[in-house]
């Protein structure tokens, strides 16, 4: 068994950690004997929608997510299109959420187009949401057993996301501003494509969260994959440490 | 003289008596005071000193810093320092108030003047300094500074605004710190370093100006020395790192010990055995040398003041306790984190290791940045791991994935628990390397006091 990864922008789109997502699939897949190639694609390189399971979609710097717009627009937003219409599993955080919805507004000159594959569009604002960020799960994307039933992470982010009608919240917020610090939702999800705010990075400390991408991204070519159980006590230990940095700052 | 001046000088210099008094550090409430009181404080504090320079950057500040104090005490020149780490305005306000009279006035020639990077607009507005140093830009402590774009956006502000008869001192190895020299009127002089042998093989992950600024486009790197620092060039508009006049070559590592180096100046070179190790410290002695020709020390008597130079709390120092060794190494962002791990080891012997890991404001309260750092390379180089500070579970965690297996009995949040646990596994003679975030520094510190052991620079 084997799972392709397709890290998209891991130079311009990688400020907080991110690449600790990968590692985590990566790691994860490898204790279970499970093979994992990683194409890395930047800015200027054409995507095979047919040849990935998974796609990971970091954060960045405004002046790094005005280049990949002009790129996503330009060279692979089709692409992506037919990959998540044809149910191929994507995790986006932070800017790369914010540019797999339909824009992001920033508070001088024009919209920055999105790939549109999540029904959410963002807004710059004049609030820094930045802390520790704990949500409770959303049952609805929950297909097996998940505990606990948290995320946990941190946030940084000025842009204001709001979810349409075909996204549905990753989680609600517990602790923290989540999408917009109005609405008390945090992240979308639509079909396969998960976007959430949540750095930490996300996936070392929830690998219950890791293990459902991975399983989502196997399935499309091997059926109902079963995973085998890891031994995650350290993951969940520092699962519960952000839960409980989140309580004292 | 103001009487607001005066009331500020006073007010600032008692708290300091009284913190002093019952144990406090007093590096910036009384400056905080001060400032209340009188806003314009700083520049009435600094409006006579005859020379002032300031040092900024992500990394290398406070080593810049004392170095190029120790060259210039060294030359019999009265320098002021904020040499106690606190490098908000506030800080430097306290340092000057104990070291004035009562009309703001102090016996020394040039101030030294380590600043925050965020604070580098507001120092300079304040202390108008003759000379400013800039080391280098790297993502850090980014739940406090929003973006390192914001830094370099808020440091070409200032420096297009600069007279001509500013001096800067430049990195021309970080692609972002050279440019602030191409839109300035003050007289620009490039530092770097030009030695092939210290090239690594590809960009770390965390390194952050890979574009031209000003064209967009990709750059190319013939040479990378550390994180984006290199000898790099635009293919597209031709844009290239400044040949330096002041740089370091023939550079040899000594491990953990420190290094040697020839340093080629216009004004002439010498060799030099610097009990600092790492890259990253050749590249603040070579600031601080380049910004001491600038103040006239002739080069003679900076090679000569050179080899008196220790290091900083918790900059590479080497302590010892019971018998055993332990040698501190700050490490508070990736590339910090990155180049420590470069340096410690350098030869192959394995090592046992102690990380303290805290989320405090001042360390940043985003731990992510762990999984920036490439603690992969430290797979089959560690022989006894510990790992405490608030963050404990989450830097256990991150070697985890870095194929590195951490006893969970060597997990504690507690730092003086973990301390002990370590220490007393080692065997006479052996040595514990220790690598904590900012704030867990200071609580090593307190803790090593307590049990009566301090370093170099404790007593001054």
């Amino acid at each position: 068994m084997n799972l392709n990864i397709a890290w998209l922008y891991p130079k311009q789109m990688s400020t907080y950690g991110d690449r600790g997502n990968i590692i985590t699939l990566v790691k994860r897949c490898r204790w279970r004997n499970i093979d994992v190639n990683i194409d890395e694609i930047d800015l200027g390189d054409k995507i095979d929608s047919k040849k990935y399971d998974l796609y990971f979609f970091g954060g960045g710097q405004d002046r790094s997510q005005i280049k990949v717009s002009e790129d996503l627009q330009k060279i692979k937003r089709g692409d992506l299109v037919r990959a998540a219409d044809e149910d191929a599993v994507f995790l986006s955080i932070c800017g790369g959420y914010q540019l797999l919805g339909h824009y992001y507004q920033p508070s001088h000159g024009n919209k920055l187009e999105g790939v549109g594959i999540l029904d959410v569009v963002t807004r710059a604002s004049n609030t820094r949401m930045i802390g520790n960020l704990v949500i409770k799960a959303n049952k609805d994307f929950i297909r097996n057993k998940f505990n606990p039933l948290t995320l946990v992470g941190f946030e940084n982010h000025s842009g204001k996301t709001y979810l349409g009608k075909k996204a549905s919240p990753l989680g609600l917020v517990e602790k923290g501003f989540g999408n917009n610090g109005e609405d008390k939702t945090e992240g979308a999800v639509q079909r396969n494509v998960f976007g959430c705010y949540l750095h930490g990075p996300l996936l070392p400390k929830n690998p219950h969260f890791a293990d459902l991408l991975i399983k989502t991204a196997l399935s499309k070519r091997f059926g109902d994959v079963e995973l085998k159980n890891l031994k995650d006590s350290e993951e969940l230990l520092a699962h519960d440490a952000a839960i409980q940095r989140s309580r004292s700052v | 003289m103001f009487a607001k001046t005066i009331t500020a000088i006073t007010a600032a210099k008692t708290v300091r008596l009284f913190l002093r008094i019952f144990g406090g550090g007093a590096t910036a409430a009384p400056g905080l005071i001060a400032e209340r009181i009188d806003p314009t404080i700083l520049s009435r504090l600094t409006f006579r000193l005859p020379k002032k320079v300031i040092i900024t950057g992500t990394n290398g500040k406070t080593t810049t810093s004392r170095i190029l104090s120790t060259i210039l005490s060294f030359n019999g020149i009265k320098t002021i320092h904020n040499r106690e780490g606190s490098n908000l305005t506030r800080g430097i306000v306290s340092t000057l108030i104990e070291k004035s009279n009562l009309l703001a006035s102090s016996e020394a020639d040039i101030g030294v003047f380590e600043v925050d990077e965020a604070t580098l607009p507001e120092a300079v507005s304040k202390i108008n300094p003759d000379v400013i140093v800039i080391n280098n830009l790297f993502r850090d402590q980014l739940d406090r500074y929003g973006e390192v774009d914001k830094i370099y956006k808020r440091w070409s502000e200032v420096l297009v605004g600069l007279p001509s008869n500013t001096t800067i001192i430049l990195n021309s190895d970080d692609p972002s710190v050279a440019e602030l020299g191409n839109s300035t009127k003050a007289k620009t002089l490039y530092f770097g370093i030009e030695d092939e042998k210290m090239s690594l093989l590809r960009l770390p992950h965390a390194s952050d100006f890979i574009s031209c600024l000003s064209c967009g486009y990709e750059l190319k790197f013939d040479h990378i020395y550390l994180s984006h620092l290199g000898k790099y060039l635009c293919n597209n508009c031709g844009l290239k790192r400044p040949k330096p006049t002041y740089f370091a070559h023939s550079i040899k590592f000594l491990g953990s010990e420190g290094s040697v180096a020839k340093i080629n100046t216009p004004q002439g070179r010498f060799d030099i055995s610097a009990q600092i190790p790492g890259l990253y410290n050749l590249y603040n002695i070579i600031a601080a040398v380049t910004a001491a020709i600038s103040l006239g020390i002739k080069v003679e008597n900076i090679e000569k003041s050179l080899r008196d130079y220790k290091s900083a709390f918790g900059r590479a120092e080497k302590l010892e306790i019971n018998g055993k060794s332990i040698f501190v190494f700050l490490a508070k962002n990736p590339t910090g984190f990155n180049e420590v791990i470069r340096t410690v080891f350098w030869d192959k012997e394995r090592k046992n290791v102690f990380l303290i890991i805290n989320d405090l404001i001042a360390d940043g309260t985003d731990v992510s940045w762990l999984w920036d750092v490439d603690f992969e390379l430290l797979k089959h180089k560690v022989d006894q791991v510990w790992v405490s500070g608030l963050r404990a579970a989450d830097m256990s965690l991150r070697l985890k994935y870095a194929d590195i297996a951490v006893d969970s009995s060597n997990v504690n949040e507690d730092i003086e628990e973990s301390l002990e646990q370590a220490l007393k596994k080692l065997k006479t003679g052996e040595t514990l390397y220790i690598f904590p975030t900012y704030t867990a520094l200071l609580n090593l510190q307190k803790i090593l006091r307590s049990k009566k052991v301090t370093g170099a620079f404790w007593e001054n």
